[in-house]
Formats: structure tokens, C-alpha cells, sequence
């Protein structure tokens, strides 16, 4: 029973990934008073792609084979350590979030060294702009998970989960809205979002992602898309796990497991809607700003973890 | 009264969240208007403090303090301070002399600091530390916007969030003055106000522009 829940899980997270993307796209569009793209349009894209054939640059190695396959594994593989509808996941006893945030790095370092291998310039911009972001990324990410991790006195993501859900929902603690506002910094900066990286275009001058895609077509750039959706969507899914997990059932498959999907999906489109607003508010920064961006979610998170000790609560 | 009384319990245990979540948004926010939406947001913040504290401690006066309050701090000053920027016709930037991260790495440590300060004391007088520490952090987040803005209207600013940081020390630790001090500091912060715009005006017709740092000459 657990075992299917969990794969349930998985798919959810995986499979759910193209339509998240294109809600948020759809959302986007409404807000810009454009007609906007059909919802499942990023299904047909994948399709698409993955029945064309693969070109591959004649200077490049098996590094640019492999790093779209890694990429696609890596995310995949965080996607299973997500929670979604109980207290638990397919991987959750294999590993704490340091894993969690390891496994994206891994991915992201593939990607960069499959862009660079590419050999076109722009690829080597978009992997040194990623490595730049991420690395300014990694403390505040690390930071706001150890916060409330601390609190929970669990360093596994289901164990958190299940610790806030014992938790009264009128109870918040500076901690939580400290480490929630950092999170939801970093991952706009990991997932390549608006304040940071623009996903909806090809300017030279300021993509991160797109640029290090550039050189890849067919099932290849499919797996690439199709990871970094599976990323956007199961790091939302992260937030509503660890700050807003109420619903969740540890019943097992049954009507409590169709509220919480149910539940699940109010709390995704609640953030898809955030995050089309930000998106369509806010304006790129300049690259020379993002690591102060990035610095504020550092500061941010260092005093959520400092609250976790002032703040027995 | 359940529904009510546990609001009010809510409200006087999480408010210093709120408030210094402000002070880091102050921290970095790079335009004037901003930084008078993040006052006004913090005074209703502390309008709600005061009304559950009217509330928990069943004090008639903190009903006309919170109103005042509302009335003057949520809606009068920071349309005040919109109108006068629309006159000087300045640009809308803060003009800081430190970066973003690094007036938010000051702020953190201030908060950090006045919990320190006042750990002790709390212990000794019986109020909960949060929001004694959110008192001292306001007073000297105010200190700390006065001496890094260098456009004059941040230090106004400035000084109108120190005063908050002092108002809410007040109420917490004696649960308010009495309202007719009330009433005279509330008139103090409007002529104080009126006289520092009028002071602003001065400063620009004079030298053009309102960057404090550069008033090194005098001119006659």
C-alpha cells in the first residue's frame, strides 16, 4: 500500500511536471492580457522532440551525450524524495536533504560540463553563469533547509514533514517564515525563474538555462526540458511539504489519499499563481545584482538558523 | 470572546516576525516609495499590537491610541511623504552608501544584538522577549537607515521607524502611556514632520539636490 502511494507519488511529481509549466505559462499569459498556449502544450512539445532526430556537434565528446541522461536521473531521483500526499516517499530512507540538494548539483554540474562540451560560446556563458548562480545559491538553499531541520531535530525530509504535521497550523514560528522566504528565493534562482534567468527567452545578453541548451536538439533537449520542469515542480512541492503539509494522509490509497491530492492541487495552484504574478511584476535583474539577490537569501536563512536557538518554540 | 482572545493571543505572540521581516525589506530596499509602503506596513503591524493588547488587558484608552495610530502612521505620513516626493521631484532612489546584502547582513546582526541586550532584562520584568527585542531592533534599524541613506527623506524615515521602535517599548513594557502623552507625542511626530519637509524644501531650493553627504559648504 505505502510502496504504491509512493510511486503514485513519483509520477505525480514526474509526469505532472510539463502541465505545471504549462499552467504557469498559461497564467503568465492571461496576466499579460495575451490569449496564451494550451495548458498541455509542453506534453506535445516533448512529444515532439523526442521523435526528432538527435544532432550531435562533430567536436564534441560523450560528455554531451551523457549529461542530458544524468540530468534527467539526478532530477527524477530528487523528484522521489519529495513528499506529496503521506508523510513519506520512495526514497525517503535512503538519504536527508543533503542529498536532496547534492543530487541537484550533480545535475546542474553535468549539464554545465555537457554545455561547455557543446563548444558553441554561448554555452560556455550559460554554464559559467549557472556555476556562478549556483554556487552563490548552494548556502542559503543549505542554510533554510538546516533551519528547519533544526526545529524538527530530523535531518530527513519525510521526517520534517511528519514533525510539522504534528504542529498546530496557527503555531508559525519566526523560523518557518524566515527559512519559507529564502527557499522560495533560492529556488527562483535554481529553477531559472524571472528575478535571476528568464525562461521565456533567447536573448544573448541575459539567458543562463536557454544558453546552455542552445546546442542540444531532439530527445536529448527533450530530457533537458523535461528535468528542468520535473525540477521547478517538485521544488514547489518541497515548499508545500515542509511549510504547509497539512492534508497529507498517512492512510494509504483511498478517499483521504483523494483529498490530499485534492488539497495538493489548491496548494500548487496557489504558488503557480504567485509565481505568475512575480513573473510578470518583476523585472530580470542584472546579472551583476543577481549575487545580491542571492545574499539577501543568505542572510535571510543565517538568521532563520540563529532564531532556531533564540526561539525555542 | 474564543475566536477573538485566541486572535489576540495570536497577534501579540507572532507580530515581531512581521516586524522584523520589515526591518530586513528596509534593509534592502533601493526606492524611497518602497521603504514608505514598508513603514506603513510596519505601523499596522504595531496598530494591531496595540489593539490586541487594548484587547488581552481590557484598556479602553488602546482602542483611541490604535486609531490614532492607524490614522496617523498608516495613512497620514506615508501620504505625506508620497506628496512630498511628488513636489521635490526627485529621483525615487535611497541613495545607500552600503550594497543590499551588506545593509541586510547589518540588520540580521542588529537582530541578533538586541536579542542579546535584552535577554536579561525580559527575564527580569516579565514580557516576552520577541517583541522587546523588535523594539530595541526598530530603534536601532532607524539609527542604521538615518546614518547609510543619504537622501534626506530616508532620514526622516529613519527617524520615524526609531520612533515606533521607542512606542513599542513603551506599550510593551507598560502597557502605553497614558493617552494624553500619547496624544502630545503623536502631535510632536506631525510638527516634526511638517518641519522637516518644510527643512527639505530648503535643502533643495538651496543646493539642487538632497543628498546629505554632499552638504559640505554653507551658502547664503
Amino acid at each position: 500500500m505505502k510502496i504504491a502511494m509512493n510511486i503514485l507519488q513519483a509520477l505525480i511529481l514526474i509526469l505532472g511536471a510539463p502541465l505545471v509549466g504549462g499552467i504557469i505559462a498559461r497564467i503568465k499569459a492571461r496576466l499579460q492580457k495575451r490569449q496564451g498556449a494550451s495548458i498541455w502544450r509542453p506534453y506535445s512539445g516533448l512529444v515532439k522532440l523526442l521523435r526528432k532526430e538527435d544532432l550531435v556537434p562533430p567536436t564534441s565528446s560523450a560528455v554531451f551525450r551523457l549529461a542530458p541522461i544524468l540530468l534527467f536521473g539526478t532530477t527524477a531521483s530528487v523528484a522521489a524524495f519529495v513528499p506529496v500526499l503521506q508523510p513519506t516517499a520512495l526514497l525517503a530512507s535512503w538519504g536527508d536533504f543533503f542529498l536532496l540538494v547534492y543530487l541537484l548539483a550533480l545535475g546542474r554540474f553535468f549539464l554545465s560540463l555537457g554545455a561547455l562540451d557543446g563548444g558553441s560560446s554561448f554555452g560556455g556563458m550559460g554554464a559559467s553563469r549557472e556555476a556562478l548562480v549556483s554556487s552563490l545559491a548552494e548556502a542559503p538553499f543549505l542554510l533554510g533547509l538546516v533551519a528547519v531541520a533544526i526545529l524538527a531535530s530530523r535531518a530527513d525530509i519525510a521526517g520534517i514533514v511528519g514533525w510539522t504535521l504534528q504542529q498546530n497550523v496557527f503555531n508559525i514560528s519566526a523560523v518557518h517564515i524566515l527559512a519559507f522566504i529564502s527557499l522560495s528565493m533560492v529556488i527562483l534562482a535554481e529553477t531559472g525563474r524571472m528575478p535571476v534567468d528568464n525562461p521565456a527567452t533567447h536573448l544573448e545578453l541575459t539567458m543562463i538555462h536557454e544558453g546552455m541548451v542552445l546546442e542540444y536538439s531532439g530527445p536529448s533537449l527533450a530530457l533537458i526540458e523535461w528535468a528542468s520542469a520535473i525540477k521547478l515542480h517538485a521544488m514547489l512541492a518541497l515548499l508545500i511539504a515542509l511549510f504547509a503539509p497539512w492534508g497529507m494522509t498517512p492512510a494509504g490509497l483511498g478517499w483521504g489519499a483523494a483529498v490530499a491530492l485534492l488539497l495538493y492541487g489548491a496548494k500548487v495552484a496557489i504558488l503557480m499563481v504567485l509565481l505568475g504574478v512575480v513573473e510578470s511584476a518583476v523585472a530580470k535583474l542584472r546579472m551583476y545584482l543577481v549575487p545580491e539577490f542571492l545574499g539577501v537569501a543568505s542572510a535571510v536563512s543565517a538568521l532563520a538558523v540563529i532564531f532556531t536557538m533564540l526561539a525555542k518554540r | 470572546m474564543g475566536l477573538v482572545g485566541m486572535a489576540t493571543g495570536k497577534v501579540l505572540s507572532s507580530f515581531s516576525v512581521f516586524l522584523f521581516l520589515t526591518i530586513l525589506l528596509l534593509a534592502v530596499a533601493r526606492r524611497v516609495s518602497t521603504s514608505v509602503l514598508l513603514f506603513s506596513l510596519q505601523s499596522a503591524v504595531i496598530t494591531a499590537e496595540v489593539f490586541a493588547t487594548g484587547f488581552q488587558e481590557r484598556l479602553a484608552g488602546a482602542y483611541v491610541v490604535a486609531a490614532l495610530v492607524f490614522l496617523i502612521k498608516v495613512v497620514a505620513i506615508p501620504r505625506a511623504f508620497f506628496l512630498l516626493s511628488r513636489r521635490l521631484k526627485t529621483s525615487n532612489d535611497v541613495k545607500a552608501s552600503t550594497t543590499p546584502t551588506q545593509s541586510v547582513f547589518i540588520a540580521a546582526a542588529m537582530i541578533y544584538l538586541s536579542y542579546a541586550a535584552v535577554h536579561s532584562y525580559g527575564q527580569a520584568v516579565h514580557v516576552p522577549d520577541d517583541a522587546l527585542a523588535a523594539a530595541v531592533a526598530l530603534i536601532l534599524t532607524g539609527a542604521f537607515l538615518m546614518v547609510s541613506r543619504k537622501k534626506a527623506l530616508m532620514q526622516i524615515l529613519g527617524l520615524l521607524v526609531l520612533e515606533n521602535g521607542i512606542f513599542l517599548a513603551a506599550l510593551i513594557t507598560t502597557f502605553g502611556m497614558p493617552l494624553v502623552i500619547e496624544i502630545g507625542i503623536f502631535f510632536d511626530i506631525l510638527m516634526g514632520l511638517l518641519l522637516m519637509g518644510i527643512f527639505t524644501f530648503r535643502i533643495r531650493d538651496t543646493f539642487e539636490h538632497l543628498d546629505v553627504s554632499k552638504l559640505r559648504r554653507l551658502r547664503g
